[in-house]
């Protein structure tokens, strides 16, 4: 027999890997990735369907009667349209605007859209270049088979997770306006209208989770993500504010602007052109990762912090110095929230001095409110706030964690530094990011404020609700993570934050009891944005945050190290 | 006779059903380099971790510096440098950030003996972490233990990912900080280089200490192999008896077979005969290691 040089061996006979294997699980890069992403799913999917779920029974027990929905239209019906079109198109609408589906579009559409974007965001930025930075793709990358089938399998499973995730989120709100919504006032929603709803909200998830998929390769991770991220809000404000020019043209949510299926329009052209350029930007992504070199980027890096700023002065100085940028960015992208409702007050709190029947409605809607300050509307959304802090927090433990699940801890403790010390000065350092991060909300929203020439004085101290929330997570965080282990402190704190939000939104309309409702820490704030404090919530959250620092440092004299 | 830098009696840690180490006794004295070998997975990394108090032992004890390292491991790592298997550090940072970090943590660091170090291993320390090569990333880690001169370096895996040249550095390194009184406790699987630095030798498997002694030792206790060729009949028989021969194999006039300890009584049996070649290798430590593992259980015996 003759044998060729260059002649490949015969293969062994590849054992056949089993279809459920391949769909979830080691048995191919799609199955894994779906597995790799079951948490954000759970997270994701049980955030935004138990919101439709609740917004429903919300809404149809807080506006029971045609009474109370006519002061739903008043109330919005009277705000500058500027305004309205931020978070839904209320001049659209027009009298549907006092349906379930109205209201649920024009207060909580817009959180869909930015949340689901923002998961998308997260997966498609990091599922090839975060993996390829930690090494890990050019394993898989070495597997016969190409990089354009690696990156179509991963897409495909985001795709599927984020597409599960909408179908979740169609269904409950059909379920939620049919079982809690009235006929007689138009409530419930049609599957189409749902459905319609759910495409919005994963095509505008798509469309810029497809621009951090094609930046990636260039910018890396974070880059990606930071540039994706601040593009989906500049052109969600842009939109929404309608400033005019080439912003208000590219952005998507301009296109589909005239879409509210939950109260039955349709705009499918505009849904379509999101659709379209969301296939674009991945098809961009997906090539750009073939063609270019693995994990190379183009060295279009965001620019980077001063030296001295990252500290290697001592363990806090430095646990702080690897806070830094995130405290920046959520402080920066909090701030910029805070900032843009501050500066519309102005010209709103004019409009509702002149009309006293305006101002008769809004405190019948929301008693306590002052809505000529930044305080008031601030409060109306700190729930979102609270969301955000949350969250912020989360990724600060996530930080802290990290010197344990990426291996730096062993190297770090076999200096003379006891375990305690490693705690207590993350946990300060975690804190003092949660600071600085308020800080930075806090003369955002005072420059906002300044500018629109509105009262910020509560809102501003307000702020510091979201601090002490901040810190209290951090102190959950920490003490998972030392007791337990660090690679679910960061997962178990952002579960307790979305479960904080959920009892706490739901509780009341839902005639839950009081002491359920208490379990929300949230619900012990007060309304700190408009100066009302309560003690009992403040010094919760103080307790929370050391004895959490506190019993994280215990258990972790007791446990041993990971590597 | 002085306490002994590291001692461990009967130290052992489970993970859950899982075995890590059992029963390890070891004893490494001032200023010798301890080789500890094994393969992957023998607890090599397990009974260091526990040297250090990042984890804790399931039974038995361990001291360093006659300190328990439950007790007070901070005295422990005041006087220790330490080489993780694996391990990383800040991507942001520079490696001379890095430097500077570990010896803001430490105290006491020489900043010329840290440039000298930096020089000798040829690092570049002014790139981040996160662009380093494996091989420069493990440069960091090695100057990171050796800056502040410890009384005892504790090494896991030290020479993965270095080229030969900077392996040389790192064992010229070695044997000056030993010349200054330096303990070194050095893990690898690499046998050439334990053969090469250390002084004494304990081979782990399955998580038990298998053999302990001297380099030269363990060569003495290991065996010999002898291939002896006769002018005529090949006298098995008579060497089948003979004490430390084994696996005797006979092909036409050539008789191999393994001894183990001292060779005399194969040397004078084949006298006795019409020799035409004798050959008698000294094994390297490799095989050594290897027939530990090939061939003998690790019992009480051995221990």
């Amino acid at each position: 027999m003759t044998v060729q040089a260059g002649t490949p061996r015969p293969a062994a006979a590849l054992s056949t890997i089993p279809l459920r294997r391949r769909l979830y699980g080691f048995g191919s890069i799609y199955g894994k990735t779906i597995r790799d992403s079951r948490l954000a799913f759970i997270i994701a999917a049980g955030l935004f369907g138990g919101l439709s779920l609740v917004m429903g029974a919300a809404i149809g027990t807080v506006f029971p009667n045609p009474e109370a929905r006519v002061e739903i239209d008043k109330l919005i019906g009277s705000m500058p349209a500027s305004m309205v079109n931020l978070f839904g198109n209320a001049t659209l609408m027009g009298p549907k605007l006092g349906t379930l589906g109205g209201y649920m579009t024009w207060k909580y559409g817009a959180l869909f859209a930015l949340g689901t974007g923002l998961w998308s965001i997260l997966a498609l930025s990091g599922t090839l270049a975060g993996e390829a930075a930690r090494g890990s793709l050019d394993m898989v990358a070495a597997a016969p088979f190409g990089k354009r089938r690696i990156a179509l399998e991963k897409l495909a499973a985001h795709l599927t997770m984020l597409w599960l995730a909408m179908a979740i989120v169609a269904v409950t709100i059909v379920v939620s306006s049919n079982a809690y919504g009235t006929a007689a006032l138009g409530d419930p929603v049609p599957l189409a209208g749902s459905i319609g709803f759910a495409l919005w909200a994963g095509l505008i998830a798509m469309c810029f989770g497809g621009l951090a998929l094609a930046l990636a390769p260039l910018l890396g991770r974070s880059g990606s993500a930071a540039v994706a991220g601040i593009a989906m809000v500049a052109l969600w404000a842009a939109s929404g504010l309608d400033v005019g020019g080439p912003l208000v043209d590219v952005s998507p949510f301009h296109w589909t602007v005239n879409h509210i299926p939950l109260v039955g329009l349709y705009d499918w052209p505009g849904l379509a052109a999101v659709g379209i350029s969301a296939l674009v930007l991945l098809a961009i992504g997906v090539e750009l990762f073939s063609r270019r070199d693995l994990g190379v980027t183009a060295g279009l890096s965001l620019p980077g912090l001063p030296t001295d700023l990252l500290g290697v002065r001592g363990p806090i100085a430095r646990a702080f110095g690897e806070q830094l940028p995130r405290a920046l960015a959520w402080g920066l992208g909090m701030g910029l929230m805070g900032a843009l409702l501050a500066s519309l007050v102005g010209p709103f709190a004019d409009q509702i001095g002149q009309d006293s029947t305006i101002t008769k409605t809004f405190g019948t809607v929301f008693p306590g409110f002052d809505f000529t300050t930044a305080g008031g509307w601030l409060q109306l959304y700190v729930a979102l706030f609270y969301i955000a802090a949350g969250f912020a927090a989360t990724t600060f433990v996530s930080k802290w964690a990290s010197d344990e699940t990426e291996g730096r801890l062993e190297e770090l403790l076999a200096v003379p530094m006891s375990r305690a010390r490693w705690v207590i000065a993350g946990g300060v350092a975690a804190v003092a990011a949660t600071v600085l991060m308020t800080v930075i909300l806090a003369l955002a929203i005072g420059l906002g404020a300044s500018a629109g020439g509105a009262a910020a004085g509560d809102a501003i101290l307000g702020a510091a609700s979201l601090g002490l929330y901040g810190v209290a997570i951090v102190g959950v965080g920490v003490a998972v993570g030392g007791l337990w282990r660090t690679s679910l402190a960061a997962e178990i704190a952002a579960l307790v934050v979305v479960a904080t939000y959920l009892i706490d939104l739901l509780a009341p309309p839902l005639g839950l009891p009081d002491w359920f409702h208490q379990l929300a820490l949230t619900a012990h704030l007060g309304q700190p944005m408009v100066g009302q404090w309560d003690t009992v919530g403040i010094v919760a959250c103080v307790v929370i945050a050391v004895g959490g620092i506190l019993i994280g440092t215990w258990g972790m004299s007791r446990r041993d190290i990971s590597r | 006779m002085s306490t002994p830098v590291i001692e461990t009696e009967q130290l052992t840690k489970a993970y859950g059903s899982h075995r890590g180490i059992t029963e390890v006794d070891l004893t490494v004295t001032e200023g010798e380099v301890f080789g500890f070998l094994g393969p992957n997975g023998a607890g090599k990394t397990t009974t260091i971790r526990i040297l250090l108090d990042l984890i804790r032992p399931s039974s038995g004890r361990a001291r360093v510096f006659g300190i328990d390292s439950a007790a007070d491991p901070v005295a422990i790592h005041r006087r220790v440098g330490y080489v993780p298997g694996e391990f990383a550090l800040y991507d942001r940072l520079t490696g001379g950030q890095t430097l500077g970090y570990f010896g803001n943590l430490r105290g006491g660091v020489d900043p010329a003996y840290q440039a000298s170090l930096i020089e000798r291993f040829d690092l570049d320390p002014s790139r981040r972490f996160k662009e380093y090569s494996k091989g420069n990333k493990q440069k960091v880690g090695l100057i990171v233990a050796l800056q502040h001169r410890p009384e005892l370096l504790i090494l896991d895996e030290p020479t993965s990912g270095l080229d030969p040249l900077i392996q040389q550095t790192f064992f010229e390194t070695l044997r000056e900080a030993g010349a200054s009184g330096t303990t070194t406790f050095l893990s690898s699987h690499i046998l050439s280089e334990v053969e090469k630095s250390c002084d004494r030798v304990a081979i782990i498997r399955d998580g038990r200490i298998a053999q302990t002694g001297t380099v030269d030792a363990l060569r003495d206790l290991a065996h010999h192999q002898v291939e002896l060729r006769f002018a005529g009949t090949v006298p098995e028989s008579e060497f089948r008896s003979l004490p430390g021969v084994s696996d005797l194999v006979a092909d036409d006039h050539v008789l191999r077979m393994r001894v183990t300890g001292a060779i005399t009584p194969v040397v004078r049996a084949a006298a006795r005969h019409d020799l035409v070649d004798f050959v008698s290798r000294e094994p390297s430590l490799e095989e050594t290691f290897l027939a530990q593992y090939g061939r003998q259980a690790v019992d009480g015996s051995q221990r």
